[in-house]
């Protein structure tokens, strides 16, 4: 209420900031003192003066308005950004104008005061600008907004167009290079000797035939044996298989960001050498994949962890009732 | 051109127009003007000079500081002077050492008090022509400044001294300009003058005159009538004046009562500030045949003068600051001197007052200096024949137009007294002789009489419609008292009015142009404003009435909708892209540009000819455009049949083919 009182409405309010530059406070003062000295001269000349000082700011304020009218300012973001590694992001300016072209543009980043230059950009061009920001937390975080400004066309002042490109940005937890570890049978952290349905070659199961089963899985001889169309159901190969076990919830822990960021290591780490890598921890699952796919399924779940949100106990219910493969056990706690 | 190199350009053109306007205002005299110029002309080598001894910048300094206070101390006649000269010197001093586009442009900006200097001084019409100056070259400064810093900026001190000034720098700094002087004179006129000038900056008188003040020496007028500078101009009001009464149209200023045989004086100068008191409205309109209400805005140049000129009978008078003050005699004039002066001035003309004169009064205007018995002989010879005081006057006035000449040349050869000398020896004076001589010849005869000193009617210029009026129109001529009749006005003087009919229609229009800028813009005031907006209150309810009478017309309505309606469509089709030559238009730019250079080589698509059979034509033509002709062949058909939008690199890359096709 208190805001609504003191702040003019928004139909009113400027949609840009003015700041005069050294130049312009000079000017500013010049007017100031010259218009005194023509209302106390009374001095015609005095006055064409001082009009033409402050014609001057007026023309500046209009010229500088059509050069910053109808910019289009879009993100652009790189597919995979990693907490503390410095991300390339960027941003395509469009001048949407048709025939003035938009001078002496400037985008400025929010927050790190970083600059950067758009001299000239024609009727109808487009211009990619990119610059690096390391965002330091994994999770859902804020792109800087990026400001349009211009000290067109006499450097008297700066003006500023609203903040834009503001936009939320999924940070995956730092991943740091894995030593020492390969895909393949366990070796100390367990073996689990369950096996799973997939595309391998051994038979896991027979069942009763459903509609948009492969006919080419069709058990003809089993069949004829026990009169129901019956089909195979085959085993996935699991040999190479990684499960990434994730203990205990990491509430108010140091080792959480430190544990996460190894799960995403390792997961990725595996994936990388080929190996279909699946994610397990509380209130997390994400069921074995391979390629880069996979790689973003198990990020995006290991950037979105919140331990607050987890249940009190990891179950361990769901596509699979025991994870296939090697597991890798991190302990979050 | 670089563009640093027309940075530098520009900023000395503004410190040379700073300077010039400096010079005008005679506030830096013509050496100092010249050394500023040969500083300015040979800066490039003294920057030089100075930019490798860059310990000279201290020194420099600290001799132009030590300048000014010695300037201060002993040299300068006001301090105002040796402001303005440490200005110049600074300026100078910051433009020769600067090291960068940065600081040159400082110095520029710093110009900027050299006209401001100029203003509080100036009156003339050359400064419109400083101002417009300034503005352009300053505006360029600031634009070319601002690109050179964007450089500097985005690409290091390499990309500022590698940038060119081109032409869409230039056109931009000149389309700056230029809405930056519509701009200014739009709020030149709206700016409220408000307050009272409590800071009076004036300039000064520019000298004082003779002729125009409580004594007048027989002759001095003379001195005025080859001076043909401009005294003042006087616009009458939209009134249907009779060619008889523009013929005798004076603008009256001192009048003088008492003689004393070599010069003519205010005896008792009594003034009152004018009110409606001073000659009553109904005086003047409720007398049968008491003429025409004439409105004069009178431009005054600075004469020296305390004096208000205007046509006789004056009724009212409205002065920007003080009162007007009027005389027993009827003369107007300020409590001070004034600079440049605008008043407005009614006025009754064709009319007689029927004014009585008191006894006293009837004394006062007989008076007579011991002068020779033979000129009251003269007077009574002359109107021997004439019944009553007016044809006597006619008689005298006639006789004297009739009987000498008017000269300029006004050497004594005698010893005799000057009037004694003027009648009955050289018989040729100039216009206060004249008058001196109907004077003294009326009061010897008992009709009161009186001297007025103003000046002429002057040259109507149709250009600002005013009469212009010189120094040489300055004139004296005589007033005489009839009982019955007022005061009639009397000019016995055989003057030629012709002499200032050689002025060519050019400078007519030069001082037209002078007049306007005076009007409005030295002498633009609250009241011109307010006047200004009820003129456009008027036309608003102007435009109010017609719209009232608009829905008479109900037939036309629908026309009305249907040129909005054709408008509406017209834009929206002109936004798709569609126009009247579409058919052409749809073809890129440069295709065009491309086909009309090759039709100059003879080369022209046949009718139902493709593009690329047209490109295969030209390649078989003209091989050595083949490759360049195929290039934008393929570009146009991606922009005509592809809608594909071409980056400003493809772009240029396609205009350098199709410059190449020119060569």
């Amino acid at each position: 209420m208190t805001q609504a009182l003191w702040w003019p409405p928004r139909f009113i309010r400027p949609h840009r900031a003015i700041h005069p530059t050294r130049e312009g406070w000079w000017c500013l003062l010049a007017a100031v003192g010259l218009g005194l000295t023509a209302v106390n001269s009374g001095n015609n000349l005095l006055y064409l003066l001082e009009s033409m000082l402050l014609g001057l700011v007026i023309v500046s304020g209009i010229l500088s308005e059509y050069s910053m009218r109808r910019l289009r300012l879009s993100p652009v973001l790189p597919e995979d950004v990693f907490a503390g590694r410095p991300a390339v992001v960027g941003a395509r300016i469009l001048n949407t104008k048709r025939r003035v072209p938009a001078r002496s543009i400037t985008l400025e980043t929010v927050g790190t005061e970083r600059t950067i230059s758009v001299p000239r950009l024609a009727p109808g061009a487009e211009r990619l600008v990119t610059w690096e920001h390391t965002f330091v937390a994994r999770g859902r975080q804020r792109l800087p907004g990026v400001r349009v400004a211009t000290r067109f066309p006499f450097g008297l002042f700066v003006k500023a167009g609203p903040v834009e490109l503001d936009t939320e940005v999924l940070v995956f937890p730092a991943v740091t290079p894995v030593t020492g570890e390969r895909p393949g049978p366990a070796t100390g952290d367990g073996v689990s000797a369950a096996r799973r349905r997939g595309r391998g070659s051994d038979l896991h199961n027979l069942r009763e035939y459903r509609d948009g089963d492969d006919p080419r899985l069709i058990h003809w001889r089993v069949s004829a044996k026990t009169g129901a169309t019956m089909v195979r159901e085959l085993a996935a190969d699991t040999t190479d298989d990684v499960c990434v076990l994730l203990r205990g919830r990491g509430l108010a822990s140091p080792r959480l960001e430190s544990g996460l960021s190894r799960a995403a290591s390792l997961a990725v780490h595996f994936l990388r050498a080929g190996a279909a890598v699946s994610l397990t921890g509380p209130g997390v699952r994400v069921p074995p994949g391979r390629g880069r796919e996979q790689a973003r399924r198990v990020l995006t779940a290991l950037a979105l962890y919140a331990p607050a949100a987890t249940p009190d106990t990891a179950s361990v219910s769901g596509f699979d009732a025991e994870p296939a493969g090697r597991v890798v056990t991190v302990d979050l706690d | 051109m670089a563009a640093e190199q027309a940075l530098r350009l520009a900023a000395y053109v503004v410190v040379a127009v700073g300077i010039t306007s400096l010079g005008v205002a005679d506030l830096i005299g013509t050496v100092e003007m010249a050394l500023a110029g040969v500083v300015l002309v040979a800066g490039g080598w003294v920057r030089d000079r100075i930019a490798r001894a860059s310990t000279l910048d201290p020194v420099l300094t600290a001799a132009v500081a030590a300048f000014a206070v010695v300037d201060v101390l002993y040299l300068a006649a006001r301090v105002f002077d040796a402001l303005v000269r440490f200005l110049v010197l600074l300026v100078l001093l910051r433009l020769l050492t600067a090291r960068n586009s940065r600081e040159c442009r400082d110095a520029g900006l710093l110009a900027f008090f050299m006209p401001v200097a100029s203003a509080a001084v100036s009156l003339g019409v050359w400064f419109s022509f400083v101002f417009v100056g300034f503005l352009v070259a300053g505006t360029m400064l600031l634009v070319l400044g601002h690109e050179l810093a964007e450089a500097e900026r985005s690409g290091g001190p390499a990309a500022a001294r590698a940038l060119p000034a081109g032409r869409g720098m230039l056109t931009l700094g000149l389309a700056a300009a230029g809405g930056s002087l519509l701009v200014t004179l739009a709020l030149f006129f709206v700016i409220p003058r408000i307050g009272e000038a409590t800071l009076a900056l004036t300039a000064p008188s520019r000298r004082m005159i003779v002729g125009f003040s409580d004594r007048v020496e027989l002759g001095a007028i003379g001195e005025l009538e080859t001076d043909s500078s401009v005294a003042m101009r006087i616009r009458v009001g939209d009134v249907s004046l009779t060619p008889h009464l523009i013929n005798e149209l004076r603008w009256r200023g001192v009048v003088l009562d008492y003689f004393d045989g070599h010069a003519w004086t205010i005896a008792r100068r009594r003034r009152a500030p004018l009110g409606r008191a001073a000659l009553s409205e109904a005086e003047g309109r409720g007398v049968p045949g008491a003429g025409l209400l004439l409105t004069q805005e009178v431009f005054l140049e600075p004469i020296g003068t305390d004096t208000l000129f205007a046509a006789p009978r004056v009724l009212r008078a409205r002065v920007p600051v003080g009162t007007a003050l009027v005389d027993d005699m009827g003369a107007l004039s300020m409590s001070h001197a004034a600079s440049r002066l605008e008043y407005t001035v009614e006025s009754i003309v064709g009319g007689r007052a029927l004014e009585r004169l008191s006894p006293t009064a009837h004394t006062r205007f007989l008076q007579l200096p011991p002068v020779a018995p033979r000129i009251a002989t003269l007077a009574q010879e002359v109107t021997a024949s004439s019944v009553g005081p007016a044809a006597a006057a006619q008689a005298l006035t006639e006789y004297l137009r009739r009987d000498f000449k008017y000269t300029l040349s006004l050497e004594r050869t005698t010893t005799l007294p000057p009037l004694e000398e003027f009648l009955f020896a050289r018989r040729a004076g100039n216009c206060e002789y004249f008058a001196s001589a109907l004077a003294v010849m009326l009061r010897s005869l008992g009709i009161p009489a009186r001297v007025v000193t103003g000046f002429q009617r002057g040259e109507w210029n149709p250009y600002g419609e005013y009469f212009l009026v010189r120094m040489s129109d300055a004139h004296a001529w005589v007033e005489a008292y009839i009982a019955g009749s007022g005061w009639l006005t009397l000019d016995p003087s055989p003057r030629d009015e012709s002499v200032t009919a050689a002025w060519a229609g050019a400078s007519l229009f030069l001082d037209a142009l002078r007049l306007r800028w005076h009007r409005y813009i030295e002498n633009w005031s609250s009241h011109d404003q307010l006047a200004a907006a009820a003129t456009v209150r008027q036309a608003a309810g102007a435009w109010r009435n017609w719209r009232e009478h608009w829905p008479r017309w109900p037939q036309l309505w629908p026309w009305a909708a249907l040129a909005a309606m054709a408008v509406v469509l017209t834009w929206s089709l002109r936004r798709r892209g569609w126009s009247p030559r579409s058919r052409d238009r749809r073809a890129p730019h440069f295709y065009r540009r491309a086909l009309r250079t090759l039709s100059r080589h003879g080369l022209r698509p046949h009718l139902g000819e493709t593009a690329r059979e047209f490109a295969g034509r030209v390649g078989d033509a003209t091989p050595a455009h083949a490759p360049g002709f195929a290039r934008i062949t393929a570009a146009y058909e991606a922009v005509r049949f592809g809608a594909r939008r071409l980056p400003s690199a493809e772009l240029a890359e396609i205009e350098g083919c199709v410059r190449a096709l020119a060569r």
